[in-house]
């Protein structure tokens, strides 16, 4: 099981992992994500790893728990 | 009357039933090593197990407002580690960490030599906001013989400044502000905790556990530090069991019929004056803040004031914060000019947990409890477009 986590003070609101991941992540008014509370399945892996790879700021990370 | 007094150099100390912490404050202005002993006695001895069995067995929990249980904290930190006072006291009404420093420094002191012992501690470091607490530890340390391995640091000073790994972080030459990852400070070999728990370690040490619990309540044994100011005749720091009721504190601060009361300080909780609520750091008493609002002042008033200090506060690190609180101060203020709560509510949602800290969590709570106590005030600036009282500023933030 892992978790997808944001380092806050990393995070600009580029939207890019809303984008790759509209199903677990929304954008606040001001363009910052918005994670569903529930852990990353297991067929949602391969995308969520994409996300984290590709955020411009290196905030998203995906956390085992 | 407004809350200044509060920011005279020295907070006035009183008691509900019999100082410990502050022990011997009635007599003297602040306690020097001889004063500190005539009224306290020397300090037992201690090592690793027989500090965590005390612990355990007083229930002490973390006095700076997270209430996290120092047993575990004690427990988990390793030998050879570093050992923190966090004296920052940024909660802005706060002033008993102050006032132990300048006043019953000594005590502050035995506390966090003690748990040094106990970890092995290379090191204590007391951390502190104002240079009249550092001259007061400083001195302490030049008067007792087991001060070698205490440094006192000055770090700066805001709101966020105080949570415990920001204090780390400046304490290592970074900026005073949260860390944006999860870090674990006791993994690291430091045991960093609140000035009012050393306080009262040094105090558990000498009474043992049964005569420690002799007074509070079962699950939370002992007296805690309350700073008591807004709209009460005699504000200061007061010491009293747990489980003492609002009721009593109040009555005793000469308040007078007070329409709020905010428990455990501007990330605490707005409350309707239930007298007979029983304070406890289970349910919500923080850091021991408790500001009374009275029927002169506009409450909605003081709610949009502190609300737009917290937004202020924001350490800009983190975007829900920098843009979510300016949007929850100015949606406070419109409601003082008559709209309705539903923009501040949905902006305090959308601030909640979504920061390095718990700055945004803490204001969104501030905001969302005083608009639900003060309900029928928000209706009433409705339907006339406002309360026709001023705003006195009892709920006091620095200039």
């Amino acid at each position: 099981m892992s978790n997808l986590e944001i380092d806050w003070t990393r995070c600009d609101g580029h939207g890019l992992c809303a984008e790759l991941l509209p199903a677990r992540i929304a954008r606040d008014e001001w363009g910052f994500p918005l994670l569903a509370p529930s852990a990353v399945r297991d067929d949602e892996l391969i995308d969520a790893r994409r996300a984290v790879a590709l955020c411009p700021a290196l905030a998203l990370r995906l956390e085992a728990r | 009357m407004t809350a200044a007094t509060l920011d005279a150099p020295a907070a006035s100390t009183w008691a509900i039933g019999t100082p410990r912490l502050l022990a011997g404050l009635d007599r003297y202005g602040s306690l020097d090593h001889t004063a500190h002993l005539a009224a306290h006695g020397p300090l037992p001895p201690t090592d690793r197990a027989r500090l965590t069995a005390l612990l355990d067995a007083i229930a002490l929990a973390g006095r700076g407002g997270a209430g996290f249980p120092f047993a575990t904290k004690v427990r988990a930190t390793p030998d050879h580690g570093t050992v923190i006072v966090n004296g920052s006291e940024s909660e802005p009404a706060s002033r008993k960490d102050r006032t132990l420093l300048r006043r019953t420094p000594h005590l502050v002191l035995d506390g966090a030599i003690a748990v040094a012992a106990a970890v092995r501690a290379k090191r204590v470091t007391v951390a502190v906001h104002d240079d009249a607490a550092a001259a007061a530890i400083r001195r302490a340390i030049s008067e007792r013989h087991d001060g070698r391995r205490v440094r006192v640091e000055l770090v700066a000073g805001g709101f966020v400044a105080g949570e415990a790994r920001a204090v780390r972080r400046a304490l290592d030459g970074g900026p005073a502000v949260p860390p944006g990852r999860r870090i674990h400070l006791t993994q690291r070999g430091t045991l960093l905790s609140n000035v009012e728990t050393f306080a009262q370690v040094a105090v558990a040490l000498r009474l043992g556990p049964h005569r420690f619990r002799d007074t509070g309540t079962h699950a939370e044994p002992g007296t805690t530090l309350l700073t008591v100011g807004g709209a009460v005749a005699h504000p200061g720091v007061v010491e009293v069991p747990l489980g003492t009721p609002l009721g009593i504190v109040l009555s005793a601060a000469g308040a007078g019929i007070p329409q709020a009361v905010v428990i455990g300080g501007y990330h605490g909780t707005w409350l309707a004056p239930q007298l007979n609520s029983q304070l406890s750091h289970s349910t919500g008493l923080g850091a021991g803040v408790i500001s009374v609002v009275d029927g002169s002042t506009c409450a909605l008033g003081e709610l949009a004031r502190v609300t737009a200090w917290l937004a202020a506060q924001s350490a800009q690190q983190c975007g829900p914060c920098r843009f979510g609180l300016p949007a929850l101060a100015r949606d406070v203020a419109a409601i003082m000019r008559g709209a309705d709560s539903t923009a501040a509510l949905h902006h305090a949602r959308a601030v909640d947990g979504r920061g390095a800290c718990h700055h945004p969590d803490g204001a969104a709570r501030f905001v969302t409890s005083g608009l639900q106590v003060l309900r029928t005030e928000v209706e009433r600036h409705q339907a006339h477009g406002g309360c026709g009282r001023p705003t006195l500023g009892q709920l006091a933030v620095p200039a």
